[in-house]
């Protein structure tokens, strides 16, 4: 396959799994929307509306740390039910491509939630360029992530279901225990270190300060980037080197 | 290059909890270019492993394969240019309508847009779905889902079509347009390698026959030479009259409705012919179909299904 069949297979694979179903079932978009803004209501009624910035900053985070759950689920799908990717393997589309292609298909699908939010964070809080980009780096590392994440872990389900169960904890692991919605400082300093261990608590972090809802000084803002690079390029990577193509 | 798929001292063993499980066995097999080729048995004969490692979906254990003269494990790109497969009890993607699971197949493998509406177009003709085009593939019968599978590989430009069982559940007139795809398939010079239960299919449509069991190989060669190496080519059905004992000198008997079946050599075969005519009873006389071979050679029906779950394929 040459780049410019690469390129076209990724966006052909991101119409159909994208596109294509936004059209044939557009009620399918409102539950992209379901568990963030959940959450947004449930932080700000229980915060007196204090936190409101807060649950704008996590409601786009875990919009796209659901196409992870949403590519793992699809993927796990597309391979054990349809045999899907049993018929792509025996083509000329190479793996990246049809990962890169499902994980894109997942974004475009997100994309009118993360709109809702950012609608929400314009009309609260406008953001200034510098913290509009770095939303956006922010929310394109995530996306590599949990793409990442995603991937490895549906090939390695021989069943759907058993996808479910890794969604709830990955969801947990994610979203929940890191200060996605709510500054860090409200967690117990005795736990603190847990939420230290999951790369959403540094992407929180940086996407906080882009609201200016904290102050991050430059040392931790590398940390923070460093952290999230890193984290990001070893799941990338050990999704290329254990994420089964063909089956053994 | 003259062979579409060779495979060599083939082995394939599945690593289970329960421990092993042997689905291919030491296959040596090639396949010829621009024909079907058949692959018959019964589950778990290891037909489903051998086009899974033919279609790079799955790795061999030991032995080698090798597509249009290309390694399957170690120059799989080129492989896969040049393959489709229709994998088994594979389902399509149940949001696409008929049109764009085809269309969007073809230009996913990086087939021209203009070109790709133009063969979608075709075999949507060609296998009587083009008044379904619009219609969402949820909402087909299984049997037009399986047929919107097999058309989608069949519009492809591949040279090697791997088919697991790609009639199952299908109607026989649907079949029928299967078929006529298939054999469209090979006038344009590919090879389509077709897996099935249906043993008049695999005669019909195969220039080349397999039969596997247990993994292993135990018949190949055209049709015909499949026939000429079975030991007793003739078949009879003897309704009344002559009992089973008066029957089982003439060759091997066995109960059926209405009478026995008997399988015989040609001489025996004529003279119990003669015979059962002359005491007035009713009776058939011809070749063995290849479900009489597949019992003859393997001792069971085609459709017997004995074999424990973890052997399954």
């Amino acid at each position: 396959m040459t780049e410019r069949h690469r390129l076209r297979s990724v966006l052909w694979l991101a119409y159909m799994n994208g596109i294509v179903p936004m059209r044939t079932q557009p009620l399918y978009l409102l539950s992209i929307l379901a568990s963030p803004l959940s959450f947004l209501f449930f932080v700000t009624v229980a915060s007196g509306g204090t936190l409101f910035l807060y649950g704008i900053a996590g409601g786009m985070l875990l919009t796209v740390l659901s196409v992870g759950t949403s590519l793992q689920t699809d993927m796990s799908h597309y391979r054990t039910d349809l045999k899907f990717q049993d018929v792509i393997v025996a083509s000329p589309v190479e793996a990246p491509v049809y990962v890169v292609g499902i994980a894109l298909s997942e974004l475009i699908y997100s994309l009118p939630g993360i709109a809702v939010f950012i609608a929400l964070g314009a009309w609260e809080a406008p953001v200034a360029l510098v913290g509009a980009v770095t939303i956006f780096a922010v929310l394109l590392m995530v996306w590599a992530l949990a793409t990442a994440l995603g991937f490895t872990l549906a090939t390695f389900f021989a069943d759907v279901r058993e996808t479910f169960v890794f969604s709830s904890l990955v969801s947990l692991g994610l979203t929940v225990l890191p200060p996605v919605y709510y500054p860090i400082s409200a967690i117990p300093a005795s736990v603190r270190w847990l939420a230290y261990l999951s790369p959403t608590t540094y992407a929180a972090m940086l996407m906080q300060g882009a609201f200016g809802l904290q102050h991050l000084t430059f040392s931790s803002q590398v940390i923070d980037w460093a952290v999230l690079i890193l984290s990001s390029l070893a799941l990338l990577s050990i999704a290329a080197l254990k994420a089964r193509w063909r089956d053994p | 290059m003259s062979n579409a798929v060779e495979a060599r001292a083939l082995s394939k063993t599945y690593r289970h909890s329960g421990g092993t499980t042997d689905a291919l066995s030491g296959v040596d097999l090639t396949i010829p270019t621009g024909r079907v080729y058949g692959m018959i048995g019964r589950n778990g004969a290891g037909k489903t492993t051998f086009v899974r490692i033919g279609a790079t979906q799955l790795a061999l254990t030991s032995g080698s394969m090798s597509v249009l003269g290309y390694d399957v494990m170690t120059e799989t790109s080129k492989v896969r240019a040049r393959i489709a497969a229709v994998p088994q009890e594979s389902r399509p993607l149940y949001f696409l309508n008929v049109f764009e699971l085809i269309y969007l197949y073809l230009t996913i493998r990086g087939t021209e847009a203009r070109d790709a509406r133009k063969r979608t177009e075709a075999v949507l003709a060609e296998l009587g779905l083009a008044d379904s085009r619009k219609r969402l593939v949820s909402h087909l019968s299984g049997g037009m889902r399986r047929r919107a599978m097999v058309a989608m590989v069949l519009a492809s430009d591949a040279d090697v079509l791997f088919l697991d069982e790609p009639t199952t559940g299908l109607d026989p007139i649907a079949r029928r347009e299967v078929w006529t795809a298939i054999r469209r398939a090979i006038r344009d010079g590919r090879t389509v390698l077709l897996t099935t239960h249906y043993l008049d299919e695999a005669e019909a449509l195969s220039s080349r026959l397999a039969l596997l069991d247990g993994g292993r190989v135990l018949l190949e060669g055209t049709p015909t030479e499949i026939r000429e190496r079975v030991r007793q080519p003739f078949r009879l059905v003897v309704s009344g009259v002559l009992g089973r004992a008066e029957l089982e000198p003439f060759g091997s008997v066995s109960t059926v409705e209405g009478g026995y079946l008997v399988f015989a050599k040609e001489a025996p075969a004529r003279e119990l012919a003669q015979l059962a005519l002359s005491k007035g009873a009713r009776v058939s006389l011809g070749p063995v179909t290849l479900e009489d071979i597949f019992l003859q050679v393997v001792g069971k029906a085609i459709d017997a299904d004995d074999v424990p779950a973890e052997a399954a394929e």
